[in-house]
């Protein structure tokens, strides 16, 4: 018998727990060439603001020992473009697609929800209170409870779609936030963003990054990732996607096993765009061969 | 000219052995034919673990399809860090994973212009298919290569075919063969000795060094010719989503940061904020 992959993340049912991470899959289309990109879960996509940004200078991305930091600085088309040039082709496509957006102000993440929820299609939205390498907004909000409460609250009643939030890991009590942002009412919180981290040269003396600082992510932060996901699982009722590091269905599956109700792929998109796939076949292949019914017989069934 | 669609393919290694004293061949034998446009590329991995994670963007140097036989894709590379390293150790028959071809490769035209092609250290990997193309179709065109000292120059069996006496210049910084000095310089002698204004009939196709393109660049507005820059920089993915591997190009008053595995490799000289 064919396992049951949905989930339900709120009032949002998916047909499988695997999603690409915003950032890391452009805006989806990228990716057709690859495979059938309505088999996703769900498409997150990259980051959305009002205007359209440049992002930060050349000197993006550094390699780190399983890993790479990156300070792109959320360089993006704008939600207007988004709207009127990439959501077409996504209908096309058949896809299920989530926006990632975020504001320099709390009005901007407001304005710029308010525009993509005009979008019938759109399946949820994505605060991002947690980029690392802009100067405003991002994690400015997701520090504290207070930031992530407040921003929560002003998307939530500027929406009809589910709203999801997607959480800093640089913070002190990762659970304490995530409360914050499930007492304002997210539907979801996405976790975790990447890591501050940074590199230099030993030689020339200079920061590897032009921003100095960058996000660190892929496997060397997954066990960081896996740790926060089980937090703050047991913290809130809502549903949790994880996310960090994860590279096969092995991580996918562990992120589930701990709590959390799906799982959002990263960094692995970079070394290997089929590998959102290969992690859904793989989950299917494992609950099979364990004689799983589906997803929920999986979920959170850590032994203590 | 044709050229395949990015594809995620695996690959077998058929070789993979040391030319000269710093540059390795590689050949993968791969499931289909694969066209590509020279100055594309692909991107690499296959070693095992997660260290280095990324996969290394290689120029694509050659691609080989026999009807019912194995089809071949052939890189240059030269060892520069950790991935390379880890590159240069597999062995024949061992799996590697490869997307490509990716990126915008050189413009050869139609016809009726002259070629430079130039070739900074293992730039020469991304030209020399250039030189392949314009040789097949009898197009007027000249090699400088350039190196730091004779044993960095590309292995003489990795000149293409079609490269007749005088077509081909050498030049080490040491004077250990060819001309004495940088390629950049035996360019600029090489620009004086042409009639005024033939410059508008020249088109330079170089890879190598930012600062040997940068220098190349001025050189060849100066004298009026048009330049093709195959430009390298970090990238995470290759294939346009991590906004990784942008460069600043000249956009109406400003600037704009374009990416060099989607709208490059290969920029207009003219274009790029050097």
């Amino acid at each position: 018998m064919k396992p049951d992959l949905s989930v339900s993340l709120g009032p949002l049912r998916v047909k499988n727990p695997v999603m690409s991470a915003s950032g890391t899959f452009g805006y989806g289309l990228e990716f057709s060439p690859f495979f059938d990109i309505s088999r996703l879960g769900a498409i997150v996509v990259k980051g959305l603001s009002l205007e359209p940004s440049k992002g930060n200078p050349p000197g993006r991305i550094v390699e780190t020992a399983s890993g790479m930091l990156n300070a792109i600085g959320l360089q993006n088309i704008g939600v207007e473009r988004f709207v009127a040039d990439v959501v077409p082709r996504l209908e096309d496509a058949g896809a299920t697609f989530v926006a990632n957006i975020y504001g320099r102000t709390p009005e901007e993440y407001e304005e710029v929800a308010r525009r993509v929820s005009s979008v019938r299609s759109l399946a949820a939205i994505e605060v991002n209170a947690s980029c690392p390498n802009v100067k405003e907004g991002g994690m400015a909000f997701g520090a504290t409870p207070e930031g992530v409460s407040g921003l929560t609250a002003r998307v939530r009643q500027s929406t009809d779609k589910p709203v999801w939030v997607k959480l800093s890991p640089n913070v002190s009590d990762i659970g304490t936030i995530a409360s914050a942002a499930a007492g304002a009412g997210a539907d979801a919180v996405s976790l975790i963003n990447t890591i501050v981290g940074m590199a230099v040269d030993h030689r020339t003396r200079r920061p590897l990054l032009s921003n100095v600082t960058g996000g660190l992510s892929g496997p060397a932060i997954k066990p960081i990732a896996l740790r926060m996901v089980w937090e703050v699982s047991r913290r809130v009722s809502i549903p949790v996607i994880g996310i960090g590091g994860i590279q096969t269905a092995a991580d996918a599956l562990e992120f589930l096993l701990v709590g959390a109700s799906a799982v959002q792929v990263g960094t692995a998109n970079f070394r290997n765009p089929m590998a959102c796939i290969e992690i859904l076949e793989g989950i299917e292949t494992f609950l099979r061969e364990e004689r799983l019914t589906g997803i929920s017989e999986y979920r959170g069934t850590l032994s203590p | 000219m044709p050229h395949s669609s990015m594809q995620f393919v695996p690959g077998k290694i058929v070789r993979n052995e040391a030319h000269g004293e710093i540059f390795y061949r590689l050949e993968v034998s791969v499931p289909e034919p694969m066209e590509f446009v020279p100055g594309q590329f692909a991107m690499i991995s296959g070693w095992p673990g997660t260290d280095p994670l990324l996969p290394r963007p290689l120029a694509i140097f050659h691609s080989r399809s026999v009807p019912k036989g194995k089809h071949t894709v052939e890189f240059v590379y030269k060892v520069v860090g950790r991935g390379t390293a880890l590159l240069s150790g597999m062995h024949p028959g061992d799996q590697l994973a490869m997307t490509m071809p990716l990126g915008r490769g050189f413009d050869l035209g139609k016809g009726g212009r002259t070629y430079w092609l130039v070739g900074g250290g293992v730039g020469f990997s991304s030209v020399f298919p250039a030189a392949a193309a314009l040789a097949w179709r009898k197009a007027d065109f000249e090699i400088f290569l350039g190196s730091r000292t004779r044993r960095h120059l590309p292995p003489k069996e990795l000149t293409p075919v079609g490269s007749a006496p005088g077509r081909v210049h050498l030049c080490t910084e040491d004077g250990t063969a060819g001309y004495f000095g940088r390629v950049t310089d035996a360019v600029r002698e090489r620009i004086k000795s042409l009639p005024i204004a033939s410059g508008s009939k020249l088109t330079i196709l170089a890879c190598g060094p930012r600062e040997m393109l940068k220098d190349l660049a001025l050189a060849a507005e100066a004298c009026g010719a048009e330049m093709q820059a195959a430009l390298e920089n970090h990238m995470a993915c290759g294939f346009g989503v991590c906004w990784g591997c942008v460069v600043a190009l000249r956009d109406g008053e400003g600037t704009a940061h374009r990416r060099v595995c989607r709208e490059g490799p290969v920029f207009d000289a003219r274009e790029v904020v050097w």
